[in-house]
């Protein structure tokens, strides 16, 4: 009930304002949808959940770095992003996903109402999801700023570039799992919610964890030349994979991996074809699901 | 490499007669030999004073530029004073001392790139003992300062820069000393050379105090026994300390820092033995100590951190002990190339060991296993590294853990320390521990936001 009162507000709001708008600015219902998603997921308990349970982890995750290392300082930065990387890597893949396919799946009631408002398919899906990456990105901004104020205390001068960089790539896979939930979403009746979100946690599960097991088990089998190939295109080819290695790298350098990062280097011949690789992989797992959630919800009969 | 260059020296100089060698006249001397006078245009503008100098006499030299090499072979003390240039002839060492009790003190000295590395052309070449070098700063010679049967010498507060961008075997050290007993290295930089600090057949020499950076390797000794060597820093090396052949070195509190390239070491040892390092500090190189053929040495409270993997061991090793040292943030604590090794790691400090200790004696309650289940991929497979961070390998480690399957070489140390040692918590503590002002505000300005986007969201829009 309330969330149906919700959504006629600000949508009746456009219907009242000056006649015209929506025709002269394409933008404006698209931001109007955004506006009314990121209300609604700012007020959904699922959201601040999110956002506690994430700011705990990081800040429990950045004072671990200092508490493990015993304060002796070595570990205070690299190897805390590298934590803090495996928690971003499995935490925001999930909540993206999830909270994508919940937000996304059509609920009785709500999107027959949303979907009888003279706003074309396309931009209301595009508008939820603008709504949705801002709410989980603004919910993620509480983590990393409680790990930040933890890490700063201590950090030396290289610190605020790659946590920067760590928040970016963090900000990248909510966006890529959204896509992701929508292309699983868009277009589904009510009553295939629950299969949506099954197959939301699966498809996280192949690719956060599954996928690299996977490669691994399958690169030991094969001879070391074939086999370093086969890893280093498994990571670019993950989206999962390509975010941590680009944070990863891009925060500290070829140490990160050690060996692994210049003989990642020399197969994408320097750091800035890995920039383009890895750019180019993120920027394919961006475009294909949204393309295919919009294809979906164009097609689909309500 | 230096160490073939040497022999074979050697070998030319026992070939050439043995017993002392000789000095030619002409200037020109074969391989191996000892540069004599330089001749004609070569002269320095110095050596007619030099020459005219009782010996004991003190030689002062103003400031200006000196062209030519010079000889001295008179016990004469040589000090420049407003730092003068010695411009060399392009052809040789610039400076020559054959005499006992020289002091070279407070030059600059320009080597012009020249010379036939075969004949060890050098900034100062000193083949006679009890000789001081101090204060002299070097750069474009093949060798900085060369000691060469020059017992009881010393090379103090010198600087040598080599030939940036030229091949590692196409010039030598920054200070080489060859058959040289009780000498002493202090207070020295080196850079851009060959190897910063080179010593062959030197037995109780000191090497204190001096850094070396950007070149091949910091520290190099062969067939050298009964060596000290403290308070040294190497970084931005191949490996930041190379021992071969030597028996019996100690050193301590010696910085071996971000060593980081394909291949290479912190701490080389190869075929060494009954060494002791304690104290000493080895972060950030690609591998931190390297053992290869090398027997009952010890290794006491010193710091590996940082590296991609701690220490390389060769079944070649034997009778080595670990103990007590500070193993931090190291993506791999071992490499055991062979099938056995008979290493004693223990009491040393992991920080990647999770074991608790819950009865409190400092010790974890169960011993820390140097192997990973990593290791095994990462001995086949270079690129397994990449995953070696990921949520998935953290998942598999902990699989393993729980179901072992592989029956790697079983190398633990048994009562590993609960906390790293008291000496390298309270030398942080003075270390790094810096506010950065624009992330902190960056983080509160974070938070701020967060709750304020939670709190507009409560509120009717």
């Amino acid at each position: 009930m309330i969330e149906s009162a919700l959504i006629s507000e600000p949508l009746a709001a456009t219907q009242e304002g000056p006649r015209g708008g929506d025709l002269e600015s394409p933008a404006q219902p698209l931001l109007l949808c955004a506006r009314q998603e990121l209300v609604l997921a700012l007020r959904s308990r699922w959201t601040q959940i999110f956002g506690v349970t994430f700011a705990a982890l990081s800040l429990a995750v950045a004072s671990s770095g200092y508490i493990l290392s015993g304060g002796t300082g070595f570990q205070d930065y690299s190897r805390t992003t590298a934590s803090l990387v495996q928690l971003v890597l499995l935490v925001v893949p999930l909540a993206a996903v999830v909270m994508g396919s919940l937000a996304l799946s059509p609920e009785r009631g709500a999107s027959e109402l949303l979907y009888s408002q003279p706003v074309a398919r396309p931009t209301l899906l595009l508008g939820q999801l603008l709504g949705l990456f801002v709410a989980l990105a603004a919910a993620q901004l509480l983590g990393f700023g409680a790990a930040g104020v933890v890490i700063f205390t201590r950090a030396g001068d290289e610190g605020l570039g790659s946590f920067l960089l760590l928040v970016g790539g963090s900000w990248l896979l909510t966006a890529l799992f959204l896509g992701v939930a929508a292309a699983l979403a868009a277009g589904t009746t009510e009553s295939s919610r629950t299969r949506v979100l099954a197959l939301a946690l699966v498809i996280w599960f192949l690719s956060v964890i599954v996928y690299d097991l996977a490669a691994l088990g399958l690169a030991s089998m094969l001879r070391s030349g074939v086999a370093s190939r086969l890893l280093i295109v498994a990571v670019l080819v993950n989206p999962v994979d390509a975010v941590r290695t680009a944070v990863m790298l891009g925060s500290e350098g070829t140490t990160a991996f050690g060996a692994a990062s210049l003989a990642f280097l020399r197969f994408t011949h320097g750091s800035l074809g890995a920039g383009l690789w890895l750019a180019g992989s993120l920027a394919f797992w961006l475009a294909a699901p949204i393309g295919v959630a919009l294809m979906r919800i164009r097609r689909c009969d309500l | 490499m230096t160490a073939e260059a040497g022999m074979l020296s050697l070998l030319i100089w026992a070939a050439s007669g043995g017993a002392a060698p000789a000095v030619p006249s002409d200037g020109v001397p074969a391989s191996g030999q000892l540069e004599g006078r330089p001749v004609g245009e070569a002269v320095s503008e110095l050596q007619a004073r030099v020459d005219a100098a009782a010996p004991g006499a003190t030689v002062e030299v103003p400031a200006g530029l000196y062209r030519g090499d010079l000889v001295l072979d008179r016990p004469v003390t040589l000090v420049g004073r407003g730092r003068p240039l010695l411009l060399g002839s392009g052809e040789g060492s610039v400076v020559r001392v054959r005499a006992a009790g020289v002091t070279v003190q407070g030059f600059d000295i320009d080597g012009r790139a020249g010379g036939d590395l075969g004949r060890d052309p050098s900034g100062v070449h000193v083949a006679a003992h009890g000789v001081t070098v101090r204060d002299v700063r070097i750069r474009g010679s093949l060798f900085g300062i060369y000691l060469r049967e020059a017992d009881d010498s010393v090379v103090e507060g010198c600087e040598v820069v080599g030939i940036p961008g030229r091949d590692p075997g196409e010039k030598g050290s920054g200070i080489h000393v060859w058959n040289t007993h009780r000498f002493r290295l202090e207070r020295n930089v080196v850079t851009e050379a060959r190897d910063g600090f080179y010593i062959q057949s030197s037995d109780h020499g000191l090497v204190r105090g001096n850094e070396a950076r950007n070149l091949r390797y910091g520290l190099h000794y062969m067939f050298s026994d009964d060596n000290v060597f403290e308070d040294n820093l190497f970084e931005n090396c191949d490996a930041g300390t190379a021992l071969m052949y030597s028996k019996r070195l100690v050193f301590h509190h010696n910085r071996f820092l971000h060593n980081r390239g394909f291949a290479s070491v912190g701490l080389l040892l190869k075929a060494c033995d009954e060494l002791v390092a304690e104290a000493n500090v080895i972060v950030d190189n690609a591998r931190g100590i390297f053992l290869e053929g090398s027997y009952r040495n010890i290794f006491r409270d010193n710091l590996i951190a940082d590296s991609d993997i701690a220490v390389v061991l060769y079944d070649s090793c034997g009778d080595n002990q670990l103990v007590g040292n500070t193993f931090i943030a190291n993506l791999s604590p071992l490499s055991l190339v062979g099938k056995r090794t008979d290493t004693r790691f223990e009491g040393n400090y992991w920080s990647d060991n999770l074991e608790p200790d819950l009865d409190g004696d400092g010790r974890s309650d169960r011993p820390y296993r140097l192997s990973s289940v990593f290791d095994h991929f990462r001995g086949n497979l270079t690129a397994a590294d990449l995953m070696a961070l990921s949520p998935a390998a953290t998942a598999l480690a902990a699989a393993e853990q729980a179901f072992p399957v592989l029956d790697p070489v079983a190398v633990v140390d048994p009562s590993p320390l609960a906390r790293p040692p008291a000496s390298w918590r309270a030398s942080a503590a003075a270390g790094p521990g810096r506010v950065d002002g624009a992330g902190m505000a960056g983080s509160l300005g974070a938070v701020a936001l967060g709750c304020l986007a939670f709190w507009a969201g409560r509120r009717p829009w």
